[in-house]
């Protein structure tokens, strides 16, 4: 297929600013409305403060957005920044991208970090950061053509709707004879048509000649992208090395680089081997532990788990190299080839499904009841296809289909679907309808927290336990983690600044399985720490899980294992070469300290930000239902005896419950205190003066903000 | 990977690429109890397979089992 004959609506030619030590100290503001295309520049002290990626993306979105700025307002920005180590190729994990805006779900502040080669193309033009706002009148690309140095915005009508023959299409024609050197960020009909759009950035795998895809997931930023008018953002660049960065120790980089690719080439085959299976190997593990989310976060394991875990993909994945940035031997990103879907538009057709990770598997699958790796695939692919978020649309699927089995709704709203769990061709049916706009799917497509006012005010569902059974927490669906025997990870969710995702603090194992925090001051600190070397990624244009998801044999000698502080130290030595400032350990939590509580006061800014924001649905916290609790009477029973000290004896279920519930409550209103008092907030959650003036934040607007809380 | 043998014939696993007597009836949980660091492991990959320790000890260990040990310090 040809591509449509595109119409510049806007062109600038530009000197492109050259990389030094990780930067190129201007980022690239469009505005879509007039259109305009304007660069703007970044400097040292915005740099010292901010770091990059997130930095960057948080400190040029407040700029945009006023306190009144819904999602599809003009003024919402997409932010997308690398950070000065991304883009280096061979060290592991170095290509990611961070995308912000305002979330149709959330109505505040989201992240999402991604791989792909759009985030390192994009600095290597010219820019760390870009910024879109404004809204376009038809389908529009941006065009950054960082080897040519211009810049323009296209109209191009007629492109297909749907990513995957997208980027496809736009990879072929603005790639010059070298599709490895153009990334696509697209999204979908999907994205269109409800509020939990992802975005697709692309890179090209030229060992199997096809454009490759991985995923800006989370709150609906490809819902924002749709809303702009936007079909692509395309970036073009050629040739990058250790060089490119123009770091302030090439030597020094390139030692540190090979001494992490030689250690994880080494023992990734002993541990998770994730350049084979990916995150897969997630799967039977999650269920050992009875954290594998199923029907709906009820339960966390099912005797048929095993159909859809590690050792049904590894014999599916097709065999190659499979890293989303050049280099990286980690290579977790994998793929299954000529899959034929046997529902859709590529009905009975021959198609590459880039996936599914750990997330996708649990989300639809056994969180929906169904343990059949080619269903997983066949949404993964429709998901990615239509520019859907397989983590929300298996939790709000989810919680449709437990609604359905509780009778909270029935065929007469579903549009006659069965929504029992299990009933794999409905939930794609539902995912196609979210793709069209049409039946049910348009409701599930709204998100959890849409669907529980929908639920209540239209069918008469009982708001008590939709409130209970509704897993999203600030709007956000829950990622596939159980979370009620683990409250530092009940803590790890319900205080994550966006809304319960893991890639801001995965507490369970050390909780719960090692129990190496048994206090509540101990679970704070690691509510500290966590987070704040988790945000660290975020902010340089890295990936986490080189970090602690390859460990280093003799890490567990060392004081605090689960900091694999040896790889921590590594990456400040990485950011000491790249940028030529000294860093520390200890300076990377600093770095991200000010950036996160940036955020929270970002938060505030909108409207959000406090305590009662940081609640959870109960199911996250402890068994809701009479048989949830008699699923696992014995740990609940001693928990009630033991623990808390309470006489069961000649007490029912639905007693019991309830006085699990009040004392699991409790315990995480006291966690609460504890990590706000940890972080240097207030009691409701809120930075203090001194804390954003310890962190060199106490901009003015930012002293604004708090005092408009009731913060001087 | 082949079974490697004691001198004596008795019969050997492979744990962490080092080998280790074996009985009949060993599980999981005998093997790990039986390393001065055992304690630490939450998950093990035994010929190819993911076990975690909720299953350590009804698991048995089959003669000339290769047997990883697998950190998990955070995952997610």
């Amino acid at each position: 297929m040809v591509a449509p004959k595109p119409i510049s609506l806007k062109a600038l030619n530009y000197q492109r600013p050259e990389t030094h030590r990780g930067y190129t100290d201007h980022f690239l503001d469009i505005d879509l409305s007039v259109p305009t295309i304007a660069i703007g520049t970044i400097d040292t002290k915005i740099k010292q403060t901010f770091i990059g990626g997130k930095g960057f993306d948080l400190w040029l979105l407040w700029q945009a957005v006023s306190g009144q700025t819904r999602w599809n307002d003009p003024q919402n920005a997409i932010c997308i920044a690398s950070g000065p180590m991304g883009g280096t190729p061979s060290f592991p994990g170095s290509g990611k991208s961070i995308v912000t805006a305002i979330s149709p779900l959330t109505g505040s502040v989201i992240d999402s970090n991604v791989g792909g080669y759009f985030g390192p193309y994009l600095k290597f033009s010219g820019f760390d950061a870009l910024r879109i706002t404004g809204k376009s009148a038809g389908d529009t690309v941006i065009f950054i053509d960082g080897v040519a140095g211009k810049i323009e915005i296209l109209s191009m009508t007629g492109l297909p709707s749907d990513a995957y023959a997208l980027s496809d299409m736009l990879s072929q024609h603005f790639a010059a004879d070298k599709k490895t050197g153009v990334s696509v960020v697209s999204s979908g009909p999907g994205a269109a048509n409800t509020r939990i759009g992802c975005l697709n950035f692309s890179w090209y795998d030229n060992g199997r000649g096809r454009v490759r895809y991985k995923q800006a997931g989370r709150g609906g930023i490809g819902t924002v992208f749709a809303d702009k008018g936007l079909k692509a953002v395309v970036a073009r660049w050629e040739q990058v090395s250790l060089k490119t960065n123009r770091p302030a120790d090439l030597e020094a980089v390139r030692a540190v680089a090979k001494r992490y690719a030689r250690e994880i080439v080494e023992l990734d085959p002993k541990q998770n081997e994730m350049a084979r299976i990916g995150t897969t190997h997630l799967v039977p593990i999650m269920n050992d532990f009875d954290l594998l989310p199923t029907n709906n976060f009820q339960y966390g394991s099912h005797p048929a788990a095993a159909l859809i875990g590690r050792e049904a993909f590894e014999k599916l994945f097709d065999p190659g190299f499979d890293g989303c940035w050049k280099g990286c031997t980690v290579a977790c990103a994998h793929g299954v080839r000529d899959f034929v879907p046997f529902t859709g538009a590529y009905k009975g057709c021959k198609v590459f499904v880039d996936g599914p990770e750990y997330e996708t598997i649990a989300g639809c699958g056994s969180n929906l009841g169904i343990f059949d790796p080619f269903t997983i695939l066949e949404m993964n692919f429709y998901c990615d296809t239509y520019g859907l978020d397989t983590i929300s649309v298996g939790t709000a699927i989810a919680f449709a289909m437990e609604c359905f089995e509780r009778g909270l709704i029935n065929r007469d709203h579903t549009g006659g679907m069965d929504l029992s769990f299990g009933n794999r061709l409905n939930a794609l049916e539902l995912v196609h309808q979210m793709a069209a706009g049409t039946g049910f799917g348009t409701i599930v497509g709204q998100g959890v927290r849409r669907m529980k006012a929908i639920f209540a005010e239209r069918f008469g569902a009982d708001p008590a336990m939709l409130k209970d059974i509704g897993m999203e927490s600030k709007g956000l669906e829950f990622s596939e983690y159980m979370t009620k025997e683990s409250l530092a990870q009940q803590g790890g969710y319900g205080l994550a600044l966006k809304g319960p995702q893991h890639d801001e603090a995965w507490l369970i194992f050390l909780d719960m399985v090692h129990n190496f925090m048994p206090t509540f001051e101990q679970k704070a600190e690691a509510l500290h720490w966590f987070p704040m070397v988790r945000t660290w990624f975020g902010l340089c244009g890295l990936c986490k899980l080189p970090w602690n998801d390859i460990v280093p044999e003799d890490n567990k000698a060392t004081p605090e294992p689960a900091k694999v502080m040896k790889h921590v130290g590594w990456y400040a030595d990485y950011y000491t070469a790249v940028t030529g400032n000294n860093a520390t350990p200890e300076d990377l939590i600093t770095m991200s300290e000010t950036v996160y509580n940036y955020q929270r006061i970002f938060s505030l800014k909108m409207g959000y930000g406090t305590r009662e924001h940081d609640t959870l649905p109960y199911r996250a916290v402890g068994p809701v239902t009479v048989e949830e609790y008699e699923s696992r009477q014995e740990r609940y029973d001693r928990q009630l005896t033991e623990t808390h000290q309470v006489d069961i004896a000649g007490k029912d279920t639905p007693w019991k419950v309830a006085a699990l519930r009040s004392r699991r409550e409790a315990r995480y209103e006291t966690l609460k205190d504890a990590v706000y008092k940890r972080r240097g907030w207030t009691d409701r959650g809120i930075p203090t003066v001194a804390t954003v003036k310890r962190l060199g934040i106490d901009f003015p607007d930012v002293l604004a903000v708090l005092a408009e809380n009731g913060v001087t | 990977m082949p079974v490697v043998k004691f001198w004596d014939g008795a019969e050997m696993i492979t744990v962490d690429d080092r080998p280790m007597p074996w009985h009949a009836g060993m599980c999981v949980a005998d093997l790990l109890a039986g390393l001065p660091d055992g304690h630490l492991y939450a998950v093990v990959k035994m010929d190819g397979r993911l076990i975690g320790r909720p299953r350590f000890a009804g698991t048995q260990v089959p003669d000339g089992a290769r047997i990883d040990l697998i950190p998990m310090i955070a995952g997610g």
